[in-house]
């Protein structure tokens, strides 16, 4: 885009008038242009780097064209590159907030591949993992959403839950942020003494500590006169965009991979009513705007602690990891495994033509087809607001680049 | 559905465009066969891919209602075609589909499902770069993820790294 | 400092000058706000209460180039990002320093070999004063490594001619 700053013309017209005062006031015709700004690709608030266009008519976004690609690390490449195992690094790092649930969809999808036995232990384990992560990935979502808006204290006190959580993964895997945990055919080590334990007393705290967030932010109602009614993806958008995850049930639409296309033992978990979906209902403002899209994450967040409670209940001794050979050969195939990620669906689809390497593994982020809604919800908002519309849409970079 | 079900159902509404179904089998020795493992797909001509998804999209009792996901593979180097996956799902009636074309690689065009489901777009444009697939009737080929100066397309097998981008190396 | 800049011999005064300009710019390094990947993320960590930044004097992060003095380069650096990350530093306003974050701003990271699109090192195109290793580095490291810049402004001659380097 190259033209750029105001360019604006003055005419003076005839008229003019004495003023008591002595002065001549003279009458102007001033005709202005539209404004395109840059927001990004370093930007506090654009969540990563990502680059936004926005053309702008004073405070009023005409027109927003996001641009991507400053976080491209050719993940699908080195996919194919490198061994099947070499590869569950990577995996971690494109949505690094929930990196947990990224190693269990690309298991997931290799073992589809495969034909090994998890044992129930390290789905169990598996599971919790992929749970605590998800509440973690919430507090972040919601933290920084609030440092977005400008609320400042919702986002220390996310992170004082967070960097709990940060230390019982790294009790368990040595990890803090790209855990690498959950491997082809189970999980790579056993919880050491107490950490199930003390993960019992986490959500007996965080239940506590979960009304406090909602009081603080959800209940705020400067937080809701800054995102109800603001960014409101209706129903019929959401089926034509592809979108999943929170956005999709912000909208109003009741669909979750947990429950409706169960992967490992969720189907075993809903039917033992451990947990409920939160779908929007449009409480403060229209069905779809920002508030019920941070409604729905903020109440998936003590859902995920029905769901922890339950594997702890039900938690056995046994193995943590199947059989599988130290260099592994997956046999020829192709596979498409969708899990729910904390963003939405996140798809691993994997070929395979016998060998150690991949021929082909495609990354579908969740992040990356929700944010293609921001061209069409962005225009027609105020500036303040659009900033609030893509805190909600909450992607992680790394997702949306791969 | 599952897949079974839906498949008979495509041949039944004389899907545009429907080749066959390819579901995993187990290796048989006899036959020479060394199987296949992991999920079915149709597959689908190049020719009818607007027709076929906009049955699958409209049609009652499929319902897919979301597109998960366009992408595209380069099998092997020395392979004449290209294959271009999309993935399909029902919220409505909670079912998935997997499909599957092939495009020759002289000639990677295919036309653009941007008018049938929005969600395209993005995924047609990454394609394209990535593979150099051209998507006829797309309305924004930019690249999306590369530099628009960017030369090669990076996902194909016979890909060469480069050496250097704009003086800085990439070694 | 302009007119004072490196002109004075050392001695007593020059040093104890030096000393009181050097504790005031380290205790208050004002870092830009430039986390890129899953850097960025222990980078807030270490904004947040827990390991705070702060205490340093360095918990202002500010967005704008023009108003920071340290660049935390958190993240992988590609070369589509890499045109702005020097567009970013000429915009910062002398002194100011670089830390190279984690592997990815150090040497490519993991995406050292299939990367295409990675620039190997963020040292490429900018000057790096700390390099801190990690994937992503522990907040105890990030700390560690602005306690290293700390020392290099310590050790920086301000008013005093700068050391001759026989």
């Amino acid at each position: 885009m190259t033209d750029t700053a105001h360019k604006g013309s003055i005419q003076l017209s005839e008229e003019s008038r004495v003023l008591p005062s002595g002065e001549r006031e003279f009458m102007m015709d001033v005709s202005t242009a539209d404004l395109e700004v840059n927001m990004g690709p370093q930007h506090p608030a654009t969540h990563g780097v990502m680059r936004v266009l926005i053309r702008t008519d004073g405070e009023l976004v005409t027109g927003a064209q996001p641009h991507l690609g400053y976080l491209h690390r050719c993940a699908e490449k080195i996919g194919e590159s490198v061994e099947w195992l070499q590869y569950l690094p990577y995996t971690d790092r494109y949505d690094y907030l929930s990196a947990m649930n990224n190693n269990l969809g690309y298991s997931l999808a290799v073992e589809a591949l495969m034909s090994v036995e998890i044992p129930r232990r390290a789905t169990m384990l598996r599971t919790i993992c992929a749970e605590l992560n998800r509440i973690a990935s919430h507090l972040i979502a919601f933290g920084t959403y609030g440092l977005d808006i400008g609320a400042f204290t919702p986002f220390f006190y996310a992170f004082r839950e967070r960097e709990w959580i940060q230390s019982l993964f790294e009790k368990i895997c040595g990890a803090r942020l790209t855990y690498s945990y959950i491997r082809i055919g189970g999980v790579f080590n056993d919880a050491p003494p107490g950490w199930l334990k003390e993960i019992a007393h986490f959500c007996d705290v965080f239940e506590e500590k979960w009304k406090e967030y909602y009081t603080l932010l959800i209940e705020n109602h400067i937080f809701v006169q800054r995102t109800a009614n603001v960014g409101v993806v209706p129903r019929e958008m959401a089926f034509d965009f592809g979108l999943t995850g929170p956005m999709l049930r912000g909208s109003g639409v009741d669909f979750d991979l947990r429950r409706d296309l169960p992967y490992m033992i969720y189907g075993e978990i809903w039917d033992a009513g451990a947990f409920r979906i939160p779908v929007a209902r449009g409480e403060k403002g229209t069905l779809g705007d920002c508030w019920d899209r941070t409604w729905v994450r903020v109440v998936e967040m003590m859902e995920s602690l029905g769901i922890v409670r339950w594997c702890l209940d039900a938690i056995e001794d046994g193995p943590v990891i199947g059989e599988i050979p130290k260099v592994i050969k997956v046999p020829a195939g192709e596979a498409y495994v969708g899990i729910e990620n904390p963003r939405g669906e996140l798809g691993h689809y994997v070929v395979s033509d016998g060998g150690k390497v991949a021929t082909r593994c495609r990354v579908r982020g969740p992040s990356f087809t929700n944010l293609a809604v921001l061209e069409d919800l962005l225009p027609g908002t105020l500036l303040a607001d659009s900033i609030a519309i893509i805190g909600s849409i909450d992607i992680v970079v790394g997702e949306t680049d791969r | 559905m599952d897949f079974q079900a839906i498949h008979d159902h495509l041949r039944a509404r004389g899907a545009p465009g429907l080749i066959a179904a390819d579901e995993p089998r187990a290796p048989n020795k006899k036959e020479k066969d060394p199987g296949r493992s992991g999920h079915s797909f149709v597959t689908v001509e190049p020719g009818k891919w607007i027709e076929f998804l906009t049955l699958c999209r409209d049609d009652p009792r499929l319902g897919f209602e979301l597109l998960i996901d366009v992408t595209a593979t380069d099998p092997k180097a020395d392979d004449p075609n290209l294959w271009v996956n999309a993935e399909l799902l029902s919220v409505s009636h909670k079912h998935r589909l997997s499909i599957k074309t092939l495009v020759p690689k002289e000639r990677p065009v295919i036309a653009s499902a941007t008018a049938v489901y929005r969600a395209a777009q993005w995924h047609e444009r990454e394609c394209a770069e990535m593979f150099g697939i051209t998507f006829e009737g797309h309305p924004d080929p930019r690249n999306m993820l590369l530099p628009d100066d960017w030369v090669g397309h990076p996902m194909r097998k016979d890909y060469e790294f480069p050496k250097e981008y704009h003086g800085i190396s990439c070694e | 400092m302009g007119l004072f800049e490196n002109t004075f011999e050392e001695n007593v005064l020059t040093t104890k000058v030096d000393w009181l300009l050097n504790w005031a710019r380290l205790n208050s390094i004002w870092p830009m706000t430039f986390g890129l990947a899953c850097c960025a993320i222990e980078m807030m960590a270490v904004g947040a209460a827990h390991h705070d930044i702060d205490r340093f004097g360095a918990g202002a992060f500010r967005a704008s180039p023009r108003q920071a003095d340290l660049m935390i380069v958190a993240g992988t650096v590609n070369f589509k990002m890499g045109e702005r990350v020097k567009r970013l530093y000429d915009q910062m306003p002398s002194p100011k320093y670089v830390i190279a974050m984690g592997a990815c701003a150090t040497g490519g990271g993991p995406y050292f070999k299939y990367g295409y699109t990675v620039m190997k090192g963020v040292d490429r195109i900018i000057p790096v004063d700390v390099y801190i290793a990690g994937c992503p580095p522990r907040p105890e490291a990030l700390l560690e490594g602005l306690m290293k810049v700390q020392e290099k402004i310590r050790r920086t001659a301000v008013v005093r001619k700068p050391a001759r380097t026989a």
